[in-house]
């Protein structure tokens, strides 16, 4: 069967209708056989709940009565650290206090291990350059595309004469067309399939500093995977738990119980009908506070907020500028507000110069009015490459030029700055000179769903104008209070001995702001965990960058940046590092990404570092890449190198080294 | 000077050693001596003729270098300016702001939104006037919204998997509840496999531009949400609209596309009939087995948004499938909501293992967003589990839909489009007699000629004064307000969706409530309809 992604085994093993096989169900013409299915299906379920023993390997969804006993917290072999993974190397002193189990948050009480990261004042920003690869990694890589794609119409070839059944979802069939060619799926079928096993994988739990996997094979690449039924745990440098706020024990989770106890799990309607709740009303103006914005709206998914807002703040007759490395999300509300779109060349500044003033200077096509307005829509942080936007550069032009600006903070937002309050704490531009402050909660916060910050009257119109108001549903209560709780952690509450410091933007939240049977732990409400947490992620995004660096490898992206890409160009090898990866005595997720994603000669591993790693998780890593690394060649970078001993003992000063 | 001949010979020797070798290697290739004797015969009889395809060649190259984005400098538009002619023009430009300020009446609209305080549920406190009022507003169907299994199960999985999944499904953010879930949905509705995604909304928009690209042809009907308008927007199909929950309309539509087909003779594209189970527009019911039917005959894959119908009708809540006894898999693509059906968050699609399949790397909401917080994935299979168990509640929501129509029905100054089994009721203000008597009175005796295919406006369409008809709901809406009951008008994005709708009140009626409380809400409803709408004029 082409395509088949690993989410269809477990449906194969126990859907109760797919027992009989599609041709039942394509067979069951008449209304009263499928009535007959349908109570039978109700009865198996019935039967399913009374009886406990469930032989499925997931968290079963049958009565409470029977699953007490899974949702505890506990590691499944509390004494088993085989892996290393379940106790710090370093253990904790009796005067210092453990916060969370070490398999979601690491334990590191080493304070030279912390980094306050922010643009120094008056210093230019470093152009990210990108390293290219010596001219036989281009010629290899090439040449393996051409490969594969080679191989794969050979097969395709041969398939469709001899195995025709294979193909018949992909050709013209009983006067149907085809619903996705054979051409349109060649990439996902010739060459994804074969890696299949790095995309997608199952897993349960905590997604923070360790995740459980759920092991799943296949016979082939053409065979759907099934699980194995066993787990294995891994080091997770994958998830955007930036701040490490995914998290099962501790202030949020008690706050979110409580949470989901007094208001239940859903709001039941968009904002504009029946599913205003009082806790949006809190968040979004805690939400404001933290960005440094009067106001601001809360969207119930990261995606939407993008493909809903952007059409509600242009239409025809404006333009929206866009970098050419944006995310979809934007790119589909671009094209859902009917505006002209332009783009220009990555993070080059010189490039949007050169368009604006071809722009300004020929307003709308044809008609040369002048454009009603321009809209720039830049990410704070790329989530592909690393980068950071060059907002100082930005705002001169924005003076210049009078375009409004989008910056789309998703992952910077709690990420960077000294204050984590995105990507103008981190170059200290006041916030407000900025339009429009769109971000997640989905990575720093630990929660979901996304927000729009700016001027009052601007949030007020976007709030009657955008289409999730009016047509999606809210966001759900523990979400919002998820978002509540680590928000204020992050900013720390202020007691009254420091009320009046509220009033300054980077300044910790006002107790009025939140809701009063929201109960945080005292580490939490005076912001000294929040700033522990930041400093920890500034110190492991620094180490693993700088120290990749030395090792030779060639990555991407800011030094400060916790995405820190790593390139290994050649197809096979990404794959292959993933595997070796996971492979590991102590095994380690990660993350590829290649074509459609990136450009094709840049196929890349994507480390997403969190405030729950220890340094010793980061020397976990630097040792699997430079071992890694020299099996698959990918150490090209110029330069000064160090060994991997030199690394880990000179950690501290790796990270505070200038940048040159 | 004298050295530079004997310095060059080994160059010219060198040279005319790789013309000989290029012209041995071109003479290798089979067929190129056929192309060597026309192009020396060609050149022998007309010289210029070599010119002029040389000519061609070069600009076949230079159209093929240049780049799409350098194609605007070379347009017939472009003005040629000089720098300091861009720095006048780039001062002299003034945008509008950004978004314009809300107007007093938008600003009082906007603060007459209740907000509730404390759990929405059937009978929740508002914020705004600090009173506890009967819920006809929120979509509660089937009352999980309070369900206390429900919350035990959300915070057992909070315990386990914390609150955010952190990561979009290709990358770890698969959790295995999101699985059981898919898997509980398609064995539910009885489908091959489903998909979860994480907001209802934008499911839709991502499972049509998911199948339906440029060149493939959509037919929709002329009453679909606004969900179902982006995604068509997004997929830059052709779109052809039928007449609202008209089936003779849809049939002379497929008709005239498969003649154009058949004179056109154009390639078999995809072709796609949308449209909704239960309106959110006007809480009609399509005819499935009719659609089912019509889809068949034609060939067209049938995408059924149930976004409203499904967790609210038929014997246990399977939606319109059920209620019409249609085996859910004869549906191509059905998409259905997770937030209103079960009182969670996220949206749905299920159908076979191929649309599935597909749609996990070609959906963008699903790629490109964060999965569904595993406590909501597992509140909304618990949700799932309760409807089986207990068949009653779906007819206790009958009973209640049937109490609240009873007692509206009998009030003369208001319509009802929607279906008697549908649990949200639309409610138009009739339009005053006076109305009927100007021309649009007259063409439902005259002509018959159907309404254009490619506009999405029908002929005929009705007239309606939306701001009035929308101030007089409104007053209805804060009438009954004040006396315990929230209704809420449905709100629009007026002027972006494709035809407007008629304003109207939506009720959304709730099994949580007991009979006696419907028919109080709704005699306090019909009390306040008729205060308000006898004082108009």
């Amino acid at each position: 069967m082409p395509s088949p992604i690993a989410l269809t085994s477990a449906h194969r093993q126990e859907s109760i209708f797919k027992k009989r096989s599609p041709s039942y169900i394509t067979a069951m013409r008449s209304a009263q056989s499928y009535l007959i299915a349908l109570s039978e299906a109700d009865a198996r379920a019935r039967s399913r709940d009374s009886g406990s023993t469930s032989s499925a390997p997931t968290f079963s969804l049958t009565s409470s009565t029977t699953t007490s006993s899974q949702g505890t917290v506990t590691p499944d072999d509390p004494y088993d650290n085989s892996d290393g993974l379940a106790y710090p190397i370093t253990p904790p002193t009796s005067e210092q206090i453990v916060f969370a189990d070490h398999l979601q948050f690491g334990f590191c009480a080493n304070e030279s291990y912390r980094y306050k990261a922010a643009h120094k004042p008056g210093t230019p920003f470093i152009e990210q350059l990108e390293q290219d690869p010596p001219y036989y990694i281009l010629l290899t890589t090439y040449l393996s595309y051409l490969f594969l794609i080679c191989v794969g119409h050979i097969r395709d070839f041969f398939g469709k004469r001899f195995y025709p059944a294979f193909y018949r979802h992909l050709l013209p069939f009983d006067g149907y067309a085809p619903l996705n060619s054979d051409f349109d799926s060649f990439y996902t079928r010739r060459l994804k399939e074969r890696m299949d096993d790095c995309f997608s994988a199952p897993v349960t739990g905590v997604p923070g500093r360790t995740i459980m996997l759920l092991d799943r094979e296949r016979e082939g690449y053409q065979y759907p995977f099934y699980p194995t039924g066993t787990k294995t745990r891994a080091l997770n440098i994958s998830s955007y738990n930036y701040l490490g706020f995914a998290n099962s024990t501790g202030g949020c989770a008690d706050a979110v119980e409580e949470c989901i106890r007094l208001y239940g799990v859903s709001t039941c309607g968009a904002r504009l009908e029946g599913g205003s709740s009082e806790l949006h009303v809190t968040a979004e103006a805690l939400v404001a506070r933290f960005v440094g914005q009067e106001d601001a709206l809360i969207s119930s998914m990261g995606f939407a907020t993008n493909s809903t807002i952007i059409p509600a703040l242009v239409s025809k007759g404006c333009l929206l500028i866009s970098d050419e490395l944006n995310h979809a999300s934007i790119r589909v509300g671009a094209r859902l507000s009917s505006a002209n779109v332009r783009m220009f060349k990555h993070n080059n500044m010189e490039s949007l110069e050169s368009l604006l003033r071809e722009v300004i200077s020929q307003g709308q096509p044809k008609t040369h009015r002048p454009w009603k307005k321009i809209l720039l829509v830049v990410e704070g942080l790329y989530s592909m490459e690393g980068t950071l936007v060059n907002l100082p550069k930005i705002m001169e032009l924005k003076k210049k030029y009078k375009f409004c600006l989008f910056v789309d903070e998703a992952h910077s937002i709690g990420a960077m700055g000294p204050n984590g309050r995105g990507v103008a704490d981190y170059f200290g531009i006041n916030p407000q000179s900025i339009d429009i402050l769109m971000g997640t909660f989905t990575k720093s916060f630990g929660a979901a769903g996304g927000y729009v910050a700016g001027s009052k009257a601007l949030i007020d119109r976007l709030r009657l104008r955008g289409h999730g108001s009016v047509y999606a549903e809210s966001m759900t209560p523990p979400v919002l209070t998820q978002i509540l709780a680590s928000t204020a952690s992050i900013m720390g509450v202020s007691s009254p001995s420091t009320l009046e410091l509220t009033q300054h933007h980077p300044g910790p939240a006002d107790p009025s702001q939140l809701p009063a049977w929201l109960d945080l732990p005292p580490s939490l409400r005076d912001g000294s965990e929040g700033r522990m947490r930041l400093r920890r992620l500034a110190f492991n995004a620094r180490y693993l960058t700088r120290g990749l660096g030395k090792l030779g490898f060639i990555t991407y992206g800011h030094t400060d940046s916790p995405i820190v890409p790593l390139l290994v160009f050649n197809p096979g090898k990404m794959s292959a590092f993933s595997r070796m990866m996971r492979a590991r005595k102590t095994p380690v997720v990660v993350v590829v990404v290649a074509y459609p994603a990136t450009p094709l000669i840049t196929s890349r591993v994507r480390f997403c570092v969190s405030a729950s790693h220890t340094k010793d998780d980061i020397d976990t890593i630097l040792r699997g890449c430079d071992e890694i690394g020299d099996v698959l060649d990918l150490k090209h970078l110029p330069g000064e190198r160090w060994s991997l001993e030199r690394i880990m003992n000179n950690a501290t000063e790796l990270v505070n080294m200038e940048d040159n | 000077m004298d050295r530079s001949p004997s310095a060059l010979e080994p160059l010219f020797a060198f040279l005319s050693y790789a013309l000989i070798q290029a012209e041995l290697a071109f003479f290798k290739i089979p067929g190129s001596s056929v192309i060597a004797r026309y192009v020396k015969s060609s050149h022998q009889n007309d010289p210029g003729r070599t010119v002029l395809e040389i000519l061609l060649a070069l600009f076949a190259i230079r159209t093929l270098l240049q780049s799409r984005t350098r194609a605007d400098n070379g347009e017939k538009h472009f003005i040629q300016f000089s720098e300091k002619e861009i720095d006048e023009l780039v001062d002299e430009w003034t945008p509008e702001p950004l978004g314009a300020p809300l107007t007093a009446e938008e600003q009082t609209d906007l603060a007459s939104i209740p907000v509730v305080s404390g759990a929405n549920g059937p009978r929740p406190k508002l914020v705004n006037t600090g009173k506890q009022v009967l819920n006809l507003a929120s979509y509660n169907f089937t009352g999980l919204a309070n369900n206390e299994t429900i919350q035990e199960r959300a915070i057992e999985t909070l315990r386990k998997y914390g609150v955010g999944s952190c990561g979009p499904p290709g990358f770890y953010g698969t959790i295995d509840v999101h699985m059981d879930l898919e898997r509980d949905i398609a064995d539910f509705l009885g489908t091959e496999a489903a998909i979860l995604y994480s907001q209802a909304f934008s499911t839709i928009p991502s499972v049509v531009s998911a199948f339906a690209k440029r060149g493939d042809i959509i037919v929709a009907d002329r009453g679909v949400n606004f969900a179902i308008q982006k995604g068509m927007q997004i997929s830059r199909s052709t779109i052809r609209w039928f007449d609202h929950n008209d089936l003779k309309s849809l049939e002379d539509v497929l008709l005239g596309i498969e003649k154009e087909r058949r004179k056109r003779r154009g390639p078999l594209t995809r072709r796609f009939i949308i449209t909704e189970g239960i309106f959110e527009k006007d809480g009609s019911i399509s005819d499935l087995p009719k659609l089912i039917e019509l889809k068949n005959k034609y060939k067209y894959r049938l995408v059924l948004d149930e976004s409203i119908s499904f967790g609210t009708v038929g014997r246990t809540g399977r939606g319109l499938t059920e209620l019409y006894n249609v085996p859910a898999a004869q549906i191509d693509i059905l998409l259905g909501s997770v937030a209103n059906g079960l009182n969670a968050a996220g949206g749905f699609c299920a159908g076979s293992d191929i649309v599935v399949n597909h749609q996990r790397i070609n959906g963008t909401s699903f790629v490109f967003s964060a999965a569904v917080p595993a406590l909501l994935a597992v509140s909304a299979s618990e949700g799932i589990n309760i409807l089986r168990n207990t068949p009653s509640i779906l007819s206790t929501l009958q009973e209640n839909i049937r109490a609240i129509r009873s007692v509206l029905e009998r009030v003369d100054c208001i319509t009802m489009p929607s279906h008697p089994a549908s649990p949200i009721i639309h409610i138009h203000v009739r339009p005053p007699p006076a109305a009927h008597l100007s021309p649009r009175a007259l063409p439902s005796t005259g002509s018959t000629k159907p309404s254009n295919p490619a506009s999405p406006v029908p002929r005929d369409a009705p007239t309606f004064d939306i701001v009035a008809e929308e101030r007089l709901l409104q007053e209805i809406v804060d009438e009954a307000l004040s006396q315990g009951v929230w209704i809420t008008r449905a709100r629009r994005l007026r002027g972006q969706e494709v035809v407007e709708a008629r304003p109207s009140i939506r009720l959304a009626v709730t099994a949580a409530l007991s009979r006696k409380e419907c028919e109080r809400a709704a005699g306090v409803v019909k009390a306040a309809a008729v205060k308000v709408l006898a004082k108009r004029k």
